[in-house]
């Protein structure tokens, strides 16, 4: 329960990031640079005098951009797919999996490091990307745990009740996957924070102007000298990220 | 007979690999010629750019194209880069040893510490080894590799002047090796130790502690190989994780590998370093995953 309230108050910080900040994250304002923490600057200010809570938050959104379209692609096409695979048998099944094997050798980052390269760096791009390089290892889990639901007896006692294929799926396979399906997703989804942080690093914004917490660690990390805290925050709200999405979906250590 | 089974497959891989991002590549918005004539100024009229679409083949459908570039490609005519103008296989040659040497050291180093740091955390369940090993996998899935870095370089470098940061001098390479093998670590530590734990359910083992063997002796005689065998496998997939992360520690401590050459490229849509790139790293995986699968083979003789 205590997780949960975490993850929605990060949720909700995330959210609001997304809306309203208090200040304009872009606003240069040259008196005020490297405020330090005032009452004004909660978190200070950078070399140009731009409110780094502001910035924090505006990135957040596009962090969590990310992530819920990197958990939802994955999710929804890998389970697709893996159930797919494991309900249809056959030559079908054998294409899938070597189809997603296929692509979970693809290195996840390379794959949105290509993606980035062709089609610039926005959230939805990075997540698509991620997302779609998230379905094959998706797939093949789900494939393998609707396999093991599908030789328990239960099931052959539904379907000699003569219960149709799509309920079946739907009433006996799924309900007794997804469990485990969710503490995977949410594992990669913290994952994909991180990689969507190591892209905006390596500097494949399309726009760079647009704070992002990966591309504020690369423009800042000049200043580890004179001003390390400029540094150590964007960097602390990403392993947060990650670890609250970790803890709350790893709680049954699946 | 299995050996020819493997080269077709991964010929046939490769092949895939090469067709697949050939295709996004040039589908790709940007238009090369456009930028051609942007980045060397050339004048923009009808001629040069007609001249510049045949010369590179442009005005051909698709397929011609990919075969074209495959031939080159074998050949060993990579293209020149838009940017600098130079042929992309000679730049590659240049950068490629200091990406490898991050890449085959870093993970080199992994296995090195995992087999001590999972043999210990296996023999005893709940000590020193066995807590580290479960809160490094913990700390490297959530605090990114190039974040860590930074930290580094601001305490050894910053605080306790141990190192100059930014420059480069040796550390610039050690630490990259350090970080890169940091996650690495965690995941094949867990992996070897939960083999080890597993050999110790078999009746075999217990065979063996009534021996007379101590319980670790048994684990090393009896469960290392075993072990090893899971953790090679595994390498396999971090082999990935890998060379993604030489990628950021190559921008984050200024290192010339391919990456940084591609990073530098993206900026001006350098179709030709991109797919340059996509094959090497192709190529990376492959080799990486056919000598892991070697050494697996040489660990259990059933499997030849």
């Amino acid at each position: 329960m205590p997780r949960l309230i975490m993850l929605a108050a990060l949720a909700g910080f995330l959210c609001v990031g997304g809306f309203w900040q208090p200040h304009d994250p872009d606003a240069v304002d040259m008196l005020a640079r490297h405020s330090g923490m005032t009452a004004s600057h909660l978190l200070g200010t950078d070399h140009v005098g731009r409110d780094l809570l502001s910035r924090i938050m505006a990135g957040g959104w596009r962090t969590a951009c990310v992530v819920l379209s990197v958990g939802a692609i994955g999710f929804l096409f890998g389970t697709l797919l893996g159930t797919a695979a494991a309900v249809l048998g056959g030559w079908r099944e054998t294409v899938i999996l070597r189809f997603c094997e296929f692509f979970v050798m693809v290195p996840t980052l390379i794959v949105a490091l290509t993606a980035a390269a062709t089609f610039g760096l926005s959230p939805l791009s990075a997540g698509l990307a991620l997302g779609l390089a998230g379905i094959g290892p998706h797939a093949l889990l789900a494939h393998s745990l609707s396999q093991r639901v599908l030789g328990q007896p239960f099931i052959l006692a539904a379907r000699s009740l003569g219960v149709a294929p799509l309920r079946m799926i739907a009433r006996h396979l799924l309900p007794n996957t997804l469990p485990l399906m969710y503490a995977y997703v949410g594992n990669q989804a913290g994952l994909a924070a991180v990689a969507y942080a190591s892209l905006a690093f390596i500097g494949l914004g399309a726009d760079p102007s647009k704070p992002d917490w990966g591309s504020m660690l690369f423009e800042y990390r000049m200043f580890i000298f004179d001003h390390p805290m400029l540094m150590i925050w964007p960097g602390a709200a990403i392993a947060l990220v990650t670890v609250l999405l970790n803890g709350f979906f790893d709680n049954d250590r699946a | 007979m299995r050996l020819a089974r493997f080269g077709i497959q991964s010929i046939a891989g490769l092949l895939a690999v090469s067709l697949a991002s050939f295709s996004v590549i040039t589908l790709m918005p940007a238009d090369p010629v456009a930028i051609a004539i942007r980045v060397w100024s050339l004048p923009a009229t009808e001629e040069t750019v007609a001249a510049l679409r045949a010369e590179w083949g442009l005005d051909q459908p698709l397929p011609v194209r990919y075969l074209h570039w495959l031939a080159d490609f074998l050949g060993g005519d990579w293209g020149r880069s838009f940017r600098t103008g130079e042929p992309v296989l000679a730049e590659f040659a240049e950068r490629l040893p200091v990406s490898l040497t991050l890449g085959l050291a870093g993970l080199a180093l992994a296995i090195g510490l995992a087999i001590p740091l999972g043999f210990f955390s296996a023999a005893y369940p709940g000590g020193t080894a066995d807590r580290m090993s479960r809160a490094l996998s913990v700390f490297v899935q959530a605090v990114p590799a190039f974040w860590l870095g930074l930290v580094l370089l601001w305490v050894l470098g910053v605080q306790l002047r141990w190192l100059r940061p930014f420059v480069n001098d040796w550390t610039a390479i050690v630490l990259p090796v350090l970080l890169i093998a940091l996650h690495s670590v965690a995941v094949l530590a867990r992996v070897y130790r939960r083999d080890l734990k597993e050999t110790a359910e078999q009746p075999h083992f217990r065979t063996a502690l009534a021996k007379g063997l101590s319980e670790k002796q048994a684990l090393w005689r009896h469960g290392h190989r075993s072990a090893l065998y899971a953790l090679l496998s595994a390498v396999r997939s971090e082999a990935g994780w890998v060379i993604g992360s030489t990628a950021t520690m190559e921008i984050l401590f200024g290192l010339a590998g391919i990456s940084q050459f591609l990073v530098q490229s993206i900026a001006a849509r350098d179709q030709m370093v991109l797919q340059a790139y996509v094959m090497v790293i192709a190529i990376w995986m492959l080799v990486m995953n056919a000598g892991a699968n070697l050494a697996m083979r040489l660990l259990d003789p059933r499997l030849a």
